[in-house]
Formats: structure tokens, C-alpha cells, sequence
């Protein structure tokens, strides 16, 4: 698995998506173990459609995420909610506005109340972590689940440039 | 999922019961851990009830998977009034009963509740956590940072005069 994560960094998002693998501990893989080992553990998956599936894993993140600019058009539809899975120093040094800090208290506000068709967007400050957090709550059924590409950085880039830039020591 | 058995995990999650730490609890057990997200606690009181020691509350308190959230609320529910030994007979399958049947892949969701269940009443019994991911292969959930509070320094760029 640790191969195949190097190979297909997106592969563990399209796992759970589809297979609901590698989300949290108790659906997790080790790194050693064999893709066929988590697949016959796993309800016995057949190894040659997980692969298939997953040689499509680079189209399925580049489906998850969305642009700044699609972004900002959607808020002004007031069409989209958008979720910062930064650090609170991130998050209060700079943030799209409307935006709110994920917590355990707001995951579980989005699980229990939050419309699984309606639009989502995880940001966070270079486009990466947000990808899996999209994943993991489009694994839980929010279809509108989407990561905002670039994050926060491409968004005071390309958007609103009032949104400074920074860097982490 | 069917949509019926998402409906009830909606209704469960939504309110759940039975939820953060029981004072003055005669067992506590826990599987997973909080380091890394994916833990689940549950504390038990007895009481004695015609001559019997019967489990007077359970409550739990978890971080992460809504399946986990929504067959620990019923769980908690479901032994109430039962003995050590009555609830330490229910499966996990038992345990999330009320949800209806789990799909294979959210098994190990009510396998969680029932491992935190026997560390309390029973730890000689416990469920051996299922294998965790290392820091090799990190999981979704870890990314989400949650459980775990992390502190940056944040150093904004100067802009050009």
C-alpha cells in the first residue's frame, strides 16, 4: 500500500469513497500490507476492479475540486458553504469570509444537519489536505462535497487579493 | 447505504443519546485512541433492581464516523436495564439492531461500540483494536485534523510597496 500511495497519492481518497477504506483506524491499512491483503479483508474484493477503479483516481480528484472562481460565483448564488480545515492561527490570520473552522462540534453539525446535495467546500491553505477532507465527507454521502483548488493562497491569488498571503514556520 | 438505514443513522445523529461523560460511572472502556481520531469511550453505572445489579445509564463519547455515533446512541439505550453479563452477550450486530442491518463495509463501526462495551465490562474479553494505520499511511480522517490540536506560527507576506 505504501507502493501504491506513492504511485496514486489520490488512491486512498477513491478507496473510501467507493470502498469506505482508509478513513479512519478501523477502516485503515498498514503500509506493508499488500493491496490484495486489504481487499480479502474487505469483503473480498476482486483486486482487478479495485485497480481499474483506481486508474481513474486523478480524474475523480480533479472532479472533487473546484476553482476560485467557480467558487466565488457560487457564494454569490449564496449556493455554497465553505469549511476551513486549517489551523485556528491560519484561520484567524486569514480566511474567506463566511467561512467557518472545522471542529469536532461543527463535523458533527455538518453529519447530523447539513444537506448532503448542497455544495461544501473544504479550504485549506494550498489545496492538498483539502482533497482528503472532501473525500472523507463525500465517503459519508455529501455529493456536493468539493475542495477549493489551490486553497486559500490560490484564492487571494486570483479572487480577493485584500486575503494575505503567508507562510508557515 | 439504503436510504431507509441512512434515514435512521440521520434520525440517531441528529439526536444522539446518551452522550459525554457519566460521573460517578462504576466502569469506563475505551478502544482506539484520541492521538489518533478514531477513539470511542463509554461509561456504564449499575444500580441494583430487584435483586439484581442492572445497568442503571451508558453513555459514550466519540470522535469521527456518524455510524460509530449512531449505534453507540442506541446501543447505550439498548443495555440499559440489563446485566453485566446480558449486555456482554449482545454482538455487534445486536449492539446496532435498531439501525437495521450495516452494510459489510460499516461493520467494524458497530465492532468499535461492542470493543468499547467488553473493555468496560469485560477488559480480559476486549476486542483487539482492528489494525491501525501507521503514520505511514495516514488516514482521511487524520488529515482532518480533529482530536489533535496543532499550533503553527503563520507569517504573513509583506506586500510590495
Amino acid at each position: 500500500m505504501r507502493e501504491l500511495l506513492e504511485i496514486s497519492p489520490g488512491a486512498q481518497r477513491s478507496l473510501f469513497r467507493r470502498y469506505h477504506i482508509g478513513g479512519c483506524a478501523s477502516c485503515g491499512f498498514r503500509p506493508e500490507e499488500t493491496l490484495a491483503q486489504v481487499c480479502a479483508r474487505n469483503e473480498n474484493l476482486q483486486v482487478a476492479e479495485v485497480i481499474d477503479y483506481l486508474l481513474t483516481a486523478q480524474e475523480e480528484d480533479r472532479q472533487i475540486q473546484i476553482s476560485p472562481a467557480e467558487l466565488a460565483e457560487a457564494l454569490r448564488d449564496g449556493a455554497a458553504r465553505i469549511v476551513d480545515v486549517r489551523t485556528r492561527e491560519e484561520f484567524e490570520a486569514a480566511r474567506i469570509e463566511g467561512s467557518i473552522l472545522l471542529t469536532q462540534d461543527v463535523m458533527n453539525e455538518v453529519l447530523a444537519q447539513w444537506d448532503r446535495s448542497g455544495l461544501i467546500v473544504f479550504a485549506d491553505h494550498k489545496g492538498a489536505r483539502s482533497m482528503d477532507a472532501a473525500a472523507f465527507f463525500a465517503g459519508h454521502g455529501f455529493a456536493g462535497a468539493r475542495a477549493l483548488r489551490g486553497g486559500i493562497d490560490a484564492w487571494s491569488q486570483e479572487v480577493d487579493s485584500s486575503i494575505p498571503r503567508y507562510d508557515l514556520e | 447505504m439504503s436510504d431507509s438505514l441512512q434515514q435512521r443513522i440521520q434520525e440517531a445523529i441528529a439526536n444522539p443519546k446518551n452522550v459525554g461523560e457519566l460521573t460517578g460511572a462504576d466502569a469506563v472502556g475505551t478502544v482506539g485512541s484520541p492521538d489518533c481520531g478514531d477513539m470511542l469511550r463509554m461509561w456504564i453505572k449499575f444500580k441494583d433492581q430487584d435483586g439484581r445489579r442492572v445497568i442503571d445509564r451508558a453513555t459514550f463519547q466519540t470522535f469521527g464516523c456518524e455510524t460509530a455515533i449512531a449505534v453507540a446512541s442506541v446501543a447505550t439505550e439498548l443495555i440499559s436495564g440489563k446485566t453485566a453479563e446480558e449486555a456482554l452477550n449482545l454482538s455487534g450486530a445486536d449492539l446496532s439492531a435498531p439501525l437495521g442491518a450495516l452494510p459489510p463495509m460499516k461493520i467494524h463501526c458497530a465492532q468499535l461500540v461492542e470493543g468499547a462495551l467488553r473493555s468496560a465490562l469485560a477488559p480480559e474479553q476486549a476486542i483487539p483494536s482492528p489494525a491501525p494505520a501507521t503514520a505511514g499511511a495516514p488516514t482521511l480522517f487524520d488529515q482532518l485534523g480533529l482530536g489533535v490540536e496543532k499550533h503553527v506560527k503563520v507569517v504573513l507576506h509583506t506586500k510590495p510597496s
